[in-house]
């Protein structure tokens, strides 16, 4: 009975670990050819971009990921920034 | 005079001057901006919201206003005239106002204020969409097609732009395969008939 159990928690352990690793380091964006880097530039684009969008649950989704890359980018923080933005971009586009 | 006469009798003095000095204070702050160049018009930097707020409102009260008088052709839903307003989008509009399936262009990206992705729609009606395609808008980059385009033409446009959102990218190229003519074509054809573009 010992054995059963140990054979089946070590099998879940095995199926874990393989799980974990071979999840990506990084994700492969859809839009892999506009890299949103975090700077004022592709802000400022992005803000243009969201101002056009018409007024609607993806345009205040759009605002609110763009005030969260502000707040990222202003924390030095570029990676949680790029993120944001593509969220945001992603927001864009429905 | 008592004090309290002359103070009155002085009053309507006093308002001219202070109105005065605030219209001055008002003119010389805006030749203070104007001509100091301090507001940014670059096109990578939007504009604030409450200007963004002010030009869009009297952009789009001014399209209204003047298009309210516009009859609108009663075949907007003719199929050959959607054709034809394939064609010409795909030549004129596509590369500023995208299409189903394309992706951002140099241009969609660059231009400030944003050309609206015509694929998601238009909050104009059939009458702004044609005024707007026929007069332009200015300082957007929006060209006014009237100038080298006819009427006729021109509403083939807002037939497809009617149609546009409904479609997917492979109707969207079928649809512009469709169309009877090129814009070349239709363009030579316009300019035999002598029906040149105008106001």
């Amino acid at each position: 009975m010992r054995n059963r159990i140990f054979i089946a928690r070590l099998c879940l352990g095995i199926l874990g670990v393989t799980a974990l690793a071979s999840a990506p380091l990084n994700f492969a964006f859809a839009h892999g050819d506009q890299k949103m880097e975090c700077s004022d530039t592709a802000m400022n684009a992005m803000d243009a971009d969201v101002q056009a969008m018409p007024e609607g649950e993806a345009k205040t989704t759009a605002m609110k990921e763009m005030d969260m890359a502000k707040e990222m980018m202003g924390n030095k923080d570029m990676k949680g920034c790029e993120g944001h933005m593509h969220n945001a971009m992603e927001a864009t586009e429905e | 005079m008592s004090d309290l006469a002359s103070t009155r009798a002085a009053r309507p003095w006093l308002a001219t001057l202070s109105v005065g000095v605030v219209l001055l204070a008002v003119v010389g702050a805006a030749a203070v901006v104007v001509y100091g160049g301090l507001y940014n018009v670059a096109a990578d930097v939007p504009h604030s919201q409450p200007v963004y707020w002010l030009l869009e409102t009297a952009r789009d009260r001014s399209i209204a206003v003047r298009a309210a008088g516009l009859v609108v052709p009663d075949d907007l839903a003719d199929p050959q005239r959607i054709a034809s307003g394939a064609g010409q989008y795909a030549e004129m509009c596509s590369g500023c106002h995208l299409a189903p399936g394309m992706a951002r262009t140099e241009m969609s990206r660059g231009l400030y204020p944003r050309a609206p992705e015509l694929r998601r729609g238009s909050r104009a009606d059939a009458a702004e969409d044609f005024w707007v395609v026929k007069h332009g808008i200015k300082a957007t980059g929006m060209p006014a097609w009237g100038v080298t385009h006819n009427d006729k033409l021109l509403w083939d446009v807002v037939a497809f732009l009617r149609k546009l959102p409904k479609l997917s990218p492979d109707e969207y190229q079928a649809t512009v395969k469709s169309a009877p003519k090129s814009h070349d074509e239709m363009m030579e054809d316009m300019q035999m008939d002598g029906s040149h573009g105008g106001p």
